[in-house]
Protein backbone atom coordinates (compact mmCIF):
# COMPACT_ATOMS: atom_id res chain seq x y z
CA UNK A 1 0.00 0.00 0.00
CA UNK A 2 1.20 3.56 -0.82
CA UNK A 3 1.15 6.59 1.58
CA UNK A 4 -0.69 7.97 -0.85
CA UNK A 5 -3.79 5.36 -0.63
CA UNK A 6 -3.17 5.57 3.25
CA UNK A 7 -3.88 9.00 3.15
CA UNK A 8 -7.00 8.56 1.23
CA UNK A 9 -7.98 6.31 4.13
CA UNK A 10 -7.58 9.14 6.53
CA UNK A 11 -8.87 11.52 4.71
CA UNK A 12 -12.14 9.37 4.36
CA UNK A 13 -12.54 8.48 7.88
CA UNK A 14 -12.09 12.91 8.37
CA UNK A 15 -15.18 13.52 6.22
CA UNK A 16 -17.21 10.53 7.54
CA UNK A 17 -16.48 11.92 11.21
CA UNK A 18 -16.88 15.71 10.72
CA UNK A 19 -19.55 18.28 9.64
CA UNK A 20 -18.76 20.15 6.57
CA UNK A 21 -15.77 18.76 5.47
CA UNK A 22 -14.94 17.72 1.84
CA UNK A 23 -12.18 14.92 1.07
CA UNK A 24 -10.58 17.32 -1.52
CA UNK A 25 -10.20 20.30 0.46
CA UNK A 26 -8.21 18.26 3.00
CA UNK A 27 -4.43 19.26 3.15
CA UNK A 28 -2.35 16.62 4.63
CA UNK A 29 0.09 18.85 6.16
CA UNK A 30 -2.39 20.53 8.35
CA UNK A 31 -3.85 19.03 11.78
CA UNK A 32 -6.85 17.92 12.04
CA UNK A 33 -8.02 20.38 14.08
CA UNK A 34 -7.89 23.39 11.91
CA UNK A 35 -10.90 20.88 9.78
CA UNK A 36 -12.75 21.65 13.24
CA UNK A 37 -11.95 18.23 14.68
CA UNK A 38 -12.04 17.56 19.04
CA UNK A 39 -9.67 15.28 20.94
CA UNK A 40 -12.68 12.58 20.83
CA UNK A 41 -12.89 13.39 16.99
CA UNK A 42 -9.22 12.59 16.52
CA UNK A 43 -9.03 9.36 18.23
CA UNK A 44 -11.99 8.29 15.98
CA UNK A 45 -10.49 8.79 12.81
CA UNK A 46 -7.43 7.23 14.41
CA UNK A 47 -9.03 4.03 15.37
CA UNK A 48 -11.32 3.82 12.18
CA UNK A 49 -8.14 4.43 10.20
CA UNK A 50 -5.77 1.88 11.92
CA UNK A 51 -9.06 -0.66 12.02
CA UNK A 52 -9.27 -0.13 7.96
CA UNK A 53 -5.88 -0.61 7.08
CA UNK A 54 -5.38 -3.72 10.13
CA UNK A 55 -2.46 -1.83 12.19
CA UNK A 56 -2.44 -1.32 15.89
CA UNK A 57 -0.36 1.75 17.37
CA UNK A 58 0.01 2.41 20.81
CA UNK A 59 -1.12 5.76 21.82
CA UNK A 60 1.77 7.15 22.99
CA UNK A 61 3.04 7.13 19.55
CA UNK A 62 0.56 8.89 18.10
CA UNK A 63 -0.15 11.52 20.47
CA UNK A 64 3.16 13.53 19.41
CA UNK A 65 2.07 13.96 15.97
CA UNK A 66 1.29 17.05 14.48
CA UNK A 67 -0.33 17.04 11.40
CA UNK A 68 -2.22 14.15 9.15
CA UNK A 69 0.90 13.72 6.81
CA UNK A 70 3.06 12.59 9.86
CA UNK A 71 0.07 10.33 10.67
CA UNK A 72 0.51 8.83 7.76
CA UNK A 73 4.15 8.33 7.86
CA UNK A 74 3.48 6.44 11.12
CA UNK A 75 0.90 4.53 9.89
CA UNK A 76 3.23 3.62 6.92
CA UNK A 77 5.87 2.23 9.67
CA UNK A 78 3.25 -0.37 10.95
CA UNK A 79 1.85 -1.40 7.66
CA UNK A 80 5.99 -2.06 6.58
CA UNK A 81 6.45 -4.03 9.77
CA UNK A 82 3.43 -6.31 9.15
CA UNK B 1 -8.01 38.64 38.82
CA UNK B 2 -6.91 35.19 41.21
CA UNK B 3 -7.20 32.39 39.84
CA UNK B 4 -10.26 30.25 40.76
CA UNK B 5 -9.32 27.56 43.08
CA UNK B 6 -9.87 24.28 41.19
CA UNK B 7 -13.73 23.30 42.87
CA UNK B 8 -14.97 20.26 41.14
CA UNK B 9 -18.79 21.14 41.27
CA UNK B 10 -20.83 24.19 42.28
CA UNK B 11 -24.41 24.48 42.85
CA UNK B 12 -26.99 27.36 43.46
CA UNK B 13 -30.75 27.85 43.13
CA UNK B 14 -32.30 30.11 41.49
CA UNK B 15 -35.47 32.25 42.13
CA UNK B 16 -37.38 30.37 39.50
CA UNK B 17 -36.93 27.29 42.25
CA UNK B 18 -34.56 25.82 39.31
CA UNK B 19 -31.38 24.20 41.02
CA UNK B 20 -28.43 24.60 38.49
CA UNK B 21 -25.58 21.92 39.49
CA UNK B 22 -22.50 22.39 37.65
CA UNK B 23 -19.25 20.01 37.08
CA UNK B 24 -16.38 21.96 36.67
CA UNK B 25 -13.49 20.27 37.58
CA UNK B 26 -11.19 21.37 35.10
CA UNK B 27 -7.91 20.07 36.33
CA UNK B 28 -9.41 16.47 35.70
CA UNK B 29 -12.42 16.70 33.08
CA UNK B 30 -15.30 16.20 35.15
CA UNK B 31 -13.36 12.50 35.69
CA UNK B 32 -15.00 10.43 38.40
CA UNK B 33 -12.44 10.82 40.74
CA UNK B 34 -13.09 10.48 44.40
CA UNK B 35 -13.08 13.85 45.62
CA UNK B 36 -15.45 14.29 42.09
CA UNK B 37 -18.15 12.07 43.39
CA UNK B 38 -17.69 12.96 47.10
CA UNK B 39 -18.27 16.74 45.96
CA UNK B 40 -21.08 16.05 43.18
CA UNK B 41 -23.14 13.41 45.43
CA UNK B 42 -22.65 16.16 48.57
CA UNK B 43 -24.11 18.97 46.37
CA UNK B 44 -27.05 16.28 45.75
CA UNK B 45 -27.81 16.17 49.39
CA UNK B 46 -27.98 19.65 50.10
CA UNK B 47 -29.31 20.54 47.02
CA UNK B 48 -32.33 17.82 47.96
CA UNK B 49 -32.99 20.08 51.04
CA UNK B 50 -33.95 22.80 49.43
CA UNK B 51 -36.71 21.08 47.44
CA UNK B 52 -35.90 22.96 43.63
CA UNK B 53 -38.36 22.07 41.53
CA UNK B 54 -35.84 21.15 38.86
CA UNK B 55 -32.42 20.22 38.63
CA UNK B 56 -30.74 21.39 35.64
CA UNK B 57 -26.67 19.49 34.92
CA UNK B 58 -24.07 21.02 33.36
CA UNK B 59 -20.31 20.49 32.44
CA UNK B 60 -17.31 22.35 31.45
CA UNK B 61 -18.16 23.31 27.60
CA UNK B 62 -16.26 20.70 26.20
CA UNK B 63 -16.26 18.28 28.40
CA UNK B 64 -19.36 17.18 30.41
CA UNK B 65 -17.40 14.03 31.84
CA UNK B 66 -15.63 11.36 31.18
CA UNK B 67 -17.06 8.96 33.69
CA UNK B 68 -14.53 6.69 35.68
CA UNK B 69 -10.76 7.68 36.37
CA UNK B 70 -7.88 5.50 35.80
CA UNK B 71 -7.21 5.28 39.58
CA UNK B 72 -10.67 3.70 40.19
CA UNK B 73 -10.61 1.22 37.09
CA UNK B 74 -7.22 -0.44 38.01
CA UNK B 75 -8.37 -0.49 41.55
CA UNK B 76 -11.31 -2.27 40.38
CA UNK B 77 -8.85 -4.79 38.64
CA UNK B 78 -7.30 -5.16 42.36
CA UNK B 79 -10.62 -5.85 43.85
CA UNK B 80 -9.57 -3.08 46.30
CA UNK B 81 -12.25 -0.86 46.27
CA UNK B 82 -16.46 -0.78 45.80
CA UNK B 83 -17.84 0.90 43.06
CA UNK B 84 -18.83 3.99 44.57
CA UNK B 85 -20.04 6.02 40.86
CA UNK B 86 -22.89 3.61 41.08
CA UNK B 87 -24.43 5.79 43.55
CA UNK B 88 -24.30 8.38 41.14
CA UNK B 89 -26.86 6.85 39.36
CA UNK B 90 -28.77 5.47 42.17
CA UNK B 91 -29.22 9.09 43.84
CA UNK B 92 -30.26 10.56 40.25
CA UNK B 93 -32.96 8.37 39.43
CA UNK B 94 -34.21 8.49 42.83
CA UNK B 95 -33.95 12.12 42.99
CA UNK B 96 -37.49 13.68 44.00
CA UNK B 97 -37.46 16.39 41.28
CA UNK B 98 -36.64 16.51 38.05
CA UNK B 99 -33.48 16.66 36.08
CA UNK B 100 -32.55 18.25 32.85
CA UNK B 101 -29.07 17.58 31.87
CA UNK B 102 -27.43 19.90 29.50
CA UNK B 103 -24.71 18.44 27.52
CA UNK B 104 -23.02 20.52 25.58
CA UNK B 105 -19.35 18.74 26.11
CA UNK B 106 -18.27 14.97 25.55
CA UNK B 107 -20.08 12.44 27.71
CA UNK B 108 -18.63 9.03 27.85
CA UNK B 109 -19.31 5.60 30.19
CA UNK B 110 -20.23 6.98 33.33
CA UNK B 111 -20.58 10.47 32.14
CA UNK B 112 -22.98 9.61 29.47
CA UNK B 113 -25.19 8.00 32.41
CA UNK B 114 -25.48 10.90 34.24
CA UNK B 115 -27.57 12.36 31.08
CA UNK B 116 -29.18 8.58 30.34
CA UNK B 117 -30.55 8.99 34.52
CA UNK B 118 -32.28 12.28 33.80
CA UNK B 119 -35.47 12.99 33.06
CA UNK B 120 -34.61 15.68 30.10
CA UNK B 121 -30.97 15.44 28.20
CA UNK B 122 -29.95 17.80 25.80
CA UNK B 123 -26.59 17.26 23.63
CA UNK B 124 -24.70 19.27 21.11
CA UNK B 125 -23.92 18.58 17.12
CA UNK B 126 -20.61 18.85 17.53
CA UNK B 127 -19.82 16.74 20.93
CA UNK B 128 -19.27 13.00 21.08
CA UNK B 129 -21.10 10.62 23.16
CA UNK B 130 -20.48 7.27 23.94
CA UNK B 131 -20.53 4.17 26.09
CA UNK B 132 -16.71 3.13 25.50
CA UNK B 133 -16.40 0.75 29.04
CA UNK B 134 -15.66 -2.38 26.53
CA UNK B 135 -12.97 -0.42 24.77
CA UNK B 136 -11.22 -0.65 28.29
CA UNK B 137 -12.24 -4.94 28.32
CA UNK B 138 -14.72 -4.59 30.67
CA UNK B 139 -18.53 -4.34 30.20
CA UNK B 140 -20.85 -1.77 31.37
CA UNK B 141 -21.69 -0.53 34.73
CA UNK B 142 -23.77 2.23 36.34
CA UNK B 143 -26.73 0.53 34.92
CA UNK B 144 -25.69 1.28 31.20
CA UNK B 145 -27.22 -1.71 29.95
CA UNK B 146 -30.14 -0.67 30.93
CA UNK B 147 -30.83 2.58 30.48
CA UNK B 148 -29.12 3.36 27.50
CA UNK B 149 -31.52 0.93 25.24
CA UNK B 150 -34.27 2.11 26.92
CA UNK B 151 -32.85 6.07 26.01
CA UNK B 152 -31.37 5.71 22.92
CA UNK B 153 -33.34 2.46 21.27
CA UNK B 154 -32.07 -1.11 21.59
CA UNK B 155 -29.94 -1.04 18.25
CA UNK B 156 -28.22 1.97 18.68
CA UNK B 157 -27.25 1.10 22.46
CA UNK B 158 -25.95 -2.47 21.35
CA UNK B 159 -24.04 -0.43 18.80
CA UNK B 160 -22.37 1.95 21.41
CA UNK B 161 -21.92 -0.63 24.38
CA UNK B 162 -20.51 -3.54 21.79
CA UNK B 163 -18.05 -1.22 19.55
CA UNK B 164 -17.29 1.20 21.76
CA UNK B 165 -17.47 4.25 19.37
CA UNK B 166 -18.49 7.65 20.27
CA UNK B 167 -21.06 9.37 18.61
CA UNK B 168 -20.91 12.90 17.41
CA UNK B 169 -24.31 14.48 18.75
CA UNK B 170 -25.20 14.78 14.97
CA UNK B 171 -25.05 11.56 13.75
CA UNK B 172 -27.45 10.50 16.46
CA UNK B 173 -29.60 13.07 15.55
CA UNK B 174 -29.79 11.39 12.20
CA UNK B 175 -30.17 8.38 13.44
CA UNK B 176 -33.37 9.70 15.21
CA UNK B 177 -32.14 9.11 18.94
CA UNK B 178 -35.07 10.32 20.83
CA UNK B 179 -33.54 12.59 23.44
CA UNK B 180 -35.48 15.97 23.80
CA UNK B 181 -33.11 18.37 21.46
CA UNK B 182 -29.36 17.76 19.60
CA UNK B 183 -28.74 21.50 18.96
CA UNK B 184 -25.54 23.33 18.02
CA UNK B 185 -23.24 23.23 21.23
CA UNK B 186 -23.69 26.84 21.20
CA UNK B 187 -27.62 26.43 21.97
CA UNK B 188 -27.64 23.42 24.45
CA UNK B 189 -27.39 25.64 27.37
CA UNK B 190 -30.51 28.51 26.95
CA UNK B 191 -32.59 25.01 25.61
CA UNK B 192 -32.15 22.97 28.48
CA UNK B 193 -32.91 25.90 30.57
CA UNK B 194 -35.89 26.78 29.00
CA UNK B 195 -37.03 23.25 29.16
CA UNK B 196 -36.33 23.56 33.29
CA UNK B 197 -37.72 26.78 33.57
CA UNK B 198 -41.30 25.23 31.53
CA UNK B 199 -41.29 22.66 34.64
CA UNK B 200 -40.55 25.24 37.65
CA UNK B 201 -43.76 27.13 36.60
CA UNK B 202 -45.63 24.18 37.88
CA UNK B 203 -46.29 24.04 41.89
CA UNK B 204 -43.52 21.39 43.27
CA UNK B 205 -45.57 18.74 44.95
CA UNK B 206 -47.52 18.10 41.32
CA UNK B 207 -44.06 18.18 39.86
CA UNK B 208 -42.78 15.69 42.91
CA UNK B 209 -45.82 13.22 42.55
CA UNK B 210 -45.25 13.01 38.60
CA UNK B 211 -41.64 12.70 38.85
CA UNK B 212 -41.80 9.82 40.98
CA UNK B 213 -44.32 8.01 38.83
CA UNK B 214 -42.67 8.73 35.96
CA UNK B 215 -39.28 7.63 37.02
CA UNK B 216 -40.32 4.14 38.89
CA UNK B 217 -39.59 2.17 35.29
CA UNK B 218 -36.22 3.60 35.69
CA UNK B 219 -35.58 2.25 39.39
CA UNK B 220 -36.90 -0.99 38.06
CA UNK B 221 -34.28 -0.83 35.24
CA UNK B 222 -31.85 0.33 37.33
CA UNK B 223 -32.21 -2.76 40.57
CA UNK B 224 -32.32 -5.37 37.11
CA UNK B 225 -29.03 -4.26 35.61
CA UNK B 226 -27.49 -3.79 38.68
CA UNK B 227 -27.40 -7.56 39.13
CA UNK B 228 -26.09 -8.26 35.77
CA UNK B 229 -23.40 -5.27 35.69
CA UNK B 230 -22.13 -6.53 39.11
CA UNK B 231 -21.66 -10.09 37.99
CA UNK B 232 -20.07 -9.55 35.01
CA UNK B 233 -17.73 -6.70 36.69
CA UNK B 234 -16.33 -9.63 39.11
CA UNK B 235 -15.46 -11.69 35.93
CA UNK B 236 -14.54 -8.69 33.28
CA UNK B 237 -12.27 -6.65 36.03
CA UNK B 238 -10.31 -9.72 37.25
CA UNK B 239 -9.22 -10.56 33.12
CA UNK B 240 -5.73 -9.38 33.04
CA UNK B 241 -6.65 -8.28 29.26
CA UNK B 242 -8.95 -5.51 30.64
CA UNK B 243 -5.37 -4.12 33.61
CA UNK B 244 -3.70 -3.66 30.02
CA UNK B 245 -6.40 -2.25 27.98
CA UNK B 246 -6.97 0.35 31.15
CA UNK B 247 -3.14 0.97 31.11
CA UNK B 248 -3.01 1.44 27.77
CA UNK B 249 -5.40 3.75 26.94
CA UNK B 250 -5.62 5.94 29.96
CA UNK B 251 -1.69 6.79 28.56
CA UNK B 252 -1.92 10.64 28.68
Amino acid sequence: MTKEEVIEVIKRNIVENLDDVEADSIDPTKSMKEYGANSLDMIEVVSTSMRELNIKIPRSELAELGNIDELADKFMEYINKG
Amino acid sequence: MKAEENVPVRWHLDDNGVAELMMCDREHNNLFTDSFIDAFLGALSEIEKERPICLLISGLPDVFSGGADKETLLDLCDGKIVVKDLEISERLVAAPFPIVSAMQGHAVGGGLVIGLCSDVMVLARESRYGAVFMNLGFTPGMGTTELLPMAFGPFIASEMMLGGRTFRGGELAERGVPVNAIVPKADVYRRARRIALQIADKPVDSVYLLKYTLSSEKRKRLIDARRNEDLMHRITFAMPETRRRISEQYNE
